[in-house]
């Protein structure tokens, strides 16, 4: 039974809601939920490495609420819940091809195209720009670029880098702009895809979706 | 209908707030030809090529006279997108014209975005990545190719919508030499397989020698010689600045032809031009 990107969007968006709605234990029980999709989904070095940096991000958010003199419980609450939120959004990622998501926004959503392709674009260039910017570190670092010294420094020095890499960029966004100019890119490039249509696995799963949004209603009346 | 693919009329072209980069140029391009744009650089090679597209005046804006036409037809007032779907136009940083994902997403873009349904755009897919050698590859991610296969898809995703004009901006210029022979290779089958005019700007005519018909020489945004490849190199040679961007082995029969008044072929090769050397002058040697 599969799941179309629209469904799996909006149980998303409602995970990020429902937390704040649910009792402790069920939020606990969404995340061991989710833990269990994402590495039966994919378990290779990237999504591990992925797992670990959220839980590091998660426990300084904790210690930060602390330092803000929360009590630790609520600081405990908030981090389970700040990684409830983006580990739903990691499950999405790991299931759903990035230009499903960008069809979904547009076909359900009515997403102006041109932003919907941002999201397709953006992973098409992230190999790329981490190609040039080591070609531009190298080539710096032959004309005497070094990141030593405290970090205002370095933060200064490595300037260096960034300047021509956005150059680059700009440079290269211009060639892109062009090439979809010449390919027609507009309204069309997502009316004519194959249509994602609802099917029961969806209709179950936003079913779902809808009592447990809807959990604080039915619980005080029922 | 005429029989150019490309015909340019009196055309002057500046940038916005720039001089004018091209000037006065009348030109065409015969249709199933296989055209060589020859220039020194600044000479307006990729400028011609974009305004061949259209792109030029309508992307840049600028100042303008004169007109282009490409299969008979003004390029004034229309989308670029349909005349890519006469013209293929391939810039040089082929990296960065590359839109999706996946490499049957990139072949069937502008298909989709010209209002093909889904399920029509899958075999012209599938034919195009198999005209450039790239058969099946329709699910692979781009960074699974290497920089020759991603040119070639490319390619394969501008000869999609079945263009009758094909251009390209120095297709080679970031290629290892066997690449560039390939490459080629590769556009002299699709240009005879389609009978498909072929556009090209090329610094190295070494690669272009064996397949060229005609050639239009640039200088200083003018055409400085045009019409088939050997009057154009003959009036090339006349130049000294120009003289030196000519092959090797045509710098030698131009000489030749020069110095002892005769008329020698059309070399393709060396090979071709030992045979006819040991006609002509009973020696030869490599």
């Amino acid at each position: 039974m599969r799941v179309t990107a629209f469904t799996q969007l909006i149980t998303v968006l409602a995970v990020t809601a429902v937390v704040f709605i649910l009792p402790v234990q069920a939020v606990s029980f969404i995340l061991v939920l989710e833990l269990a999709l994402l590495l039966y989904i994919k378990h290779d070095r990237m999504t591990m490495a992925a797992i670990g940096a959220l839980t590091v991000f998660t426990g300084m958010m904790i210690l930060l609420q602390l330092l803000f003199q929360s009590s630790l419980e609520v600081a405990m609450i908030g981090g389970l819940r700040m990684l409830v939120m983006t580990m739903a959004f990691l499950c999405l990622l790991a299931a759903t091809r990035i230009q499903d998501i960008a069809q979904a926004l547009v076909e359900r959503f009515h997403m102006p195209c041109e932003y919907a392709f941002m999201l397709t674009t953006a992973l098409r260039f992230v190999p790329d720009f981490l190609t040039d910017s080591s070609a531009t570190l190298d080539a710096q670092s032959c004309r005497g670029y070094s990141n030593r010294g405290n970090v205002f420094k370095r933060m200064y020095s490595y300037l260096v880098v960034i300047k021509p890499l956005v150059m680059r960029a700009v440079a290269k966004s211009d060639t892109l702009a062009l090439s979809m100019e010449l390919k027609g890119f507009g309204a069309n490039t997502y009316k004519n895809m194959k249509k994602q249509e609802l099917g029961i696995g969806d209709y179950l799963v936003l079913t779902v979706v809808i009592i447990l949004s809807t959990y604080k209603f039915w619980v005080k009346y029922l | 209908m005429s029989n150019y693919a490309v015909e340019f009329k009196n055309f002057h072209y500046a940038y916005n707030g720039g001089e004018l980069v091209l000037k006065d140029i009348n030109v065409s391009v015969k249709e199933g030809s296989f055209t060589v744009l020859l220039g020194p650089s600044g000479a307006g090679k990729t400028t011609m090529c974009k305004a061949m597209a259209g792109i030029i005046p309508y992307y840049y804006g600028g100042r303008y006279a004169g007109s282009v036409e490409v299969l008979g037809e003004d390029t004034k007032g229309r989308r670029v997108s349909d005349i890519a779907m006469h013209l293929g136009l391939m810039l040089e940083d082929y990296e960065s014209q590359l839109v999706s994902l996946t490499a049957g997403e990139e072949v069937s873009f502008s298909l989709l975005n010209h209002g093909f349904p889904p399920e029509e755009v899958e075999e012209p897919t599938k034919k195009a990545l198999e005209d450039v050698g790239l058969p099946g590859r329709e699910n692979y991610q781009l960074d699974e190719l290497s920089g020759g296969q991603r040119q070639r898809l490319l390619l394969a995703s501008v000869l999609a919508v079945h263009p009758r004009v094909l251009v390209l901006d120095e297709p080679v210029s970031a290629m290892d030499p066997e690449g560039s022979v390939s490459l080629y290779k590769l556009l002299y089958k699709i240009h005879q397989k389609y009978n498909m005019t072929v556009i090209v700007v090329e610094h190295n005519l070494d690669y272009v020698l064996p397949y060229v018909t005609d050639m239009i020489v640039l200088q200083d945004g003018g055409v400085v010689a045009s019409g088939s490849f050997e009057e154009a190199a003959a009036a090339a040679y006349e130049d000294r600045e120009l003289r030196r961007i000519l092959p090797a082995l045509w710098q030698v029969k131009l000489n030749l032809e020069k110095r002892d008044g005769i008329h020698l072929g059309m070399w393709r090769n060396t090979k071709d031009a030992i045979v006819e050397l040991k006609e002509k002058y009973g020696r030869a040697e490599l």
